[in-house]
């Protein structure tokens, strides 16, 4: 019997695991006590040696020091006081004005706000409670399919999840031991990709069923010039100054050798700036050179783009790290909502209460699980799961297919912390070891994962619009219309043309690596930068290392480039002297 | 039981109090974070202390409000299997991974981070970084935030008997304040007025 058990600690652990896990108890203190029961069981049957608890502490210690994960909070804070400052209902009023003339113009709007609001901060609540409450009573009223409507709300809310800055990239590169700016450069066009594939589905719909997706009508149509035109010519010509300022400015002011990236952030921003400019002017002095719609478009889409600068744009320009992108941004939020008056001591005490809250939960997870794989690594658990995994018929195909479907089936049950702690550091290394390129990999499982959002019966995203969505049968308020309530049927059956759209980009980016290897190659361009430089330091790091202790020379080392961190490379970072990385 | 419940009342008021005054740190390390971006680009300048305190204020905050995150039972639990059980039944289970699970977890790592600590006081461990801080402010928030999470599950443990012996009402419950989604949604609904 005790043999039997030596024999087969890993497999016996895993599947206490599960059994305790579905007890329903907080997940990271049963995944703590496992990792401590195991450890004395395995230290009495002489398998692990008594000091490996000595190690405990160091390894709450790695994460107390990871700088990396302090990027939770504050995204998560961002989120909370952004989505509190009415820059979402302002941008799907607009937007929602400007394409509801055409025919599935709503859908497009919302597709196209819920990509804008996932690249200036990534919470998904926020995003679907926003467009239930002041799209869906628009598209319901004009007659929209419910499933359809209610799809690709849900569907354009979790974009958040993928599209950078998102919390689910800067987990899965903590926990994959990579960069996060590189994750994030990865996963720029699968993002974007994504929400095209929404609005070709959205387009294939209007297409085959018109129904579906009516256009707004003339009466609801609020930006009008006084000669009855839309005013998007204006705003069309408005949008090509723009753009041919920005590349003259590329071609001829800036220096040819310039990074791709940094040419993209500051050639767009000029001509962004081209553009606010022409409309504050034309307001100023009541010019009526653009019409209403340009000129309100502009001045709405100017406080998120501005947003994006300060996260993503510091980032990639290498004066921000990730983390400090979040900082950025956060400030730039409470900046925003205190001049749109809408910041008080409350609110600041509920985004900093909820902040607190998931921070803590997230990362006792990740603490419950670096305790379970203290002693599930001591006990060659890694060794099992690899064992396990690297046998698979068909190599690299056949790992991938069976980690993707495995991850697909476990986002019905599982949250996506659950599964970024104690899924990913099981197969993350078994990936590495199979050759596979780990950002590569981790935009791959984030994109899989963004379906936990969307699965009927469990998905957050459904759960979100089903709490906003009405319940029962209302009288429209524009119309004076009995409108029927939304069914949860409804809500279920829209997610799936979309659930089957992400199945899809999956396939995508495991038929077409270049979708995220592409954004790298254009990155590495300025890895002179150094916008991250973790990558050394935590590729020691990775969940495979079975000691998690790390040396004082690492820690040093990693000071060293965390102060390092953003400085342009021919500058040497200040107050660091010579000997500190020894 | 009166005794003990009134414990578990001064408990929660202690880590109700600790984590509404810790929260604060969230906002001071968004302002260090970004300040030291900024400082660093405008005038090249960078300090190791001014980059550990980030560090610590985040470990503050995670560990000073496990205990404030468990009274307001946000600690996250995969409930697909037993979600739908009896409150009563939820209440035994409850207790029982207060028992086996938390407590033991807790104490042991308490046990095993004072001596850390104790070390670290000792020997005025510095940061190895140049110009860091001192490290044992740190290396004592280990223990103290756990204490504070093994506190938290005593009166947790406390509340599941008191309600299954019918003293109480549901203490899951009891401590629930809109989530930021509601309070969103709310404030949506307000300006708009016009929602069913």
């Amino acid at each position: 019997m005790t043999a039997l058990i030596a024999g087969n600690m890993a497999p016996l652990m895993f599947c206490a695991l599960i059994v305790v896990l579905l007890l329903g108890y907080p997940v990271a203190f049963s995944l703590a006590a496992i990792g401590i029961f195991f450890g004395l069981l395995g230290v009495n049957l002489g398998l692990l040696h008594p000091s490996l608890f000595q190690a405990l502490p160091e390894r709450i210690w790695g994460v107390m020091s990871n700088d990396t994960l302090l990027a939770v909070p504050f995204f998560t804070f961002m989120g909370l006081i952004l989505e509190r400052s009415g820059m979402a209902e302002d941008l799907l009023d607009t937007i929602g004005q400007l394409f509801g003339p055409m025919r599935g113009g709503l859908a497009f709007a919302v597709i196209f706000v819920g990509a804008l609001l996932a690249a200036t901060t990534g919470v998904v609540a926020a995003s679907v409670i926003s467009m239930g409450l002041i799209s869906l009573p628009i598209m319901l009223r004009y007659g929209y399919d419910r499933r359809f409507a209610t799809g690709v709300i849900a569907a354009s809310g979790t974009l958040a999840q993928i599209i950078p800055p998102s919390l689910v990239l800067i987990i899965m590169a903590d926990q994959l031991g990579k960069s996060v700016g590189d994750m994030y450069a990865g996963a720029f066009i699968p993002g974007l990709t994504l929400a095209g594939l929404y609005a070709l589905y959205a387009i294939g719909v209007t297409v085959l069923k018109p129904s579906w997706a009516p256009a707004l009508p003339l009466e609801a149509r609020t930006f009008r010039e006084a000669n009855g035109s839309s005013g998007t010519t204006s705003l069309i010509v408005l949008f090509i100054v723009a753009v041919i300022s920005a590349i003259a400015f590329a071609k001829y002011y800036y220096a040819a050798d310039a990074p791709t990236d940094e040419l993209l952030v500051v050639a767009t921003s000029v001509g962004v700036g081209v553009a606010f400019a022409a409309a504050v002017i034309n307001r100023l002095f009541r010019l009526s050179l653009l019409s209403r719609i340009a000129e309100r478009v502009t001045f709405v889409l100017i406080p998120p783009l501005a947003l994006i600068f300060l996260v993503l744009g510091t980032i990639f320009l290498g004066v921000a790290t990730p983390t400090e992108g979040g900082a950025m941004g956060a400030s730039g939020a409470l900046a925003m909502a205190l001049g749109r008056r809408r910041l008080s001591l409350a609110l600041m005490q509920q985004a900093m209460d909820a902040t607190a809250k998931l921070t803590t939960f997230v990362v006792f997870i990740l603490i419950g699980a670096r305790v379970f794989s203290l002693t599930f690594y001591g006990v060659d658990g890694h060794l099992w799961v690899e064992h396990l995994l690297t046998n698979l018929p068909g190599g690299q195909l056949g790992f991938l297919i069976v980690v993707n479907i495995l991850i697909f089936f476990l986002a019905f049950f599982l949250d996506f912390f659950e599964l970024a702690f104690i899924v990913i550091p099981l197969i993350g290394p078994v990936a590495d070891k199979l050759g596979i390129d780990l950002i590569w990999f981790g935009v791959l499982l984030g994109v899989n994962m963004q379906t936990s959002f969307m699965h009927p019966p469990f998905g957050f995203a459904l759960f979100y619009l089903r709490s906003v969505a009405p319940v029962k049968d209302y009288i429209d308020k524009a119309t004076g219309k009995l409108t029927p309530k939304v069914t949860t049927g409804q809500i279920y059956w829209g997610a799936v043309p979309f659930v089957l759209i992400q199945v899809i980009m999956v396939t995508l980016i495991i038929a077409f690596p270049g979708l995220v290897t592409g954004g790298l190659a254009k990155k590495a361009v300025i890895d002179t930068n150094k916008i991250q430089i973790e990558v050394p330091v935590e590729e020691q790091h990775l969940p495979g290392s079975a000691t998690g202790q790390p040396s004082e020379q690492e820690d040093a080392q990693n000071a060293f480039d965390r102060a390092a961190g953003g400085a342009p490379a021919a500058k040497p970072p200040a107050k660091v002297p010579p000997g500190s990385a020894q | 039981m009166k005794i003990l419940l009134a414990l578990s009342r001064l408990i929660d008021g202690l880590n109700n109090l600790i984590g509404r005054n810790t929260y604060w740190l969230i906002l001071a390390a968004v302002l260090v974070s970004a300040g030291n971006a900024t400082i660093r680009y405008a005038f090249n300048m960078s300090s190791n202390a001014w980059l550990e305190i980030q560090w610590y204020l985040f470990s503050a905050v995670f560990l000073f409000c496990a205990g404030y995150t468990l009274l307001h039972n946000q600690h996250i639990r995969i409930d697909v299997v037993t979600g739908h059980l009896s409150k009563r039944a939820q209440a035994w289970i409850d207790i029982f991974g207060t028992l086996f699970f938390l407590l033991p977890m807790a104490v042991t790592v308490m046990w095993l981070a004072w001596p850390v600590f104790v070390d670290a006081y000792q020997r005025h461990e510095v940061s190895t970084n140049a110009g860091g801080l001192i490290v044992w402010p740190a290396r004592l928030m280990l223990p103290a935030g756990f204490l504070l999470l093994v506190l938290q599950g005593v009166s947790e443990l406390i509340k599941r008997v008191a309600f299954l012996r019918g003293l109480i009402p549901d203490p899951s419950e009891a401590h629930e304040t809109p989530s930021a989604g509601e309070q969103l949604a709310e404030e949506i609904r307000r300006q708009r007025g016009d929602m069913a």
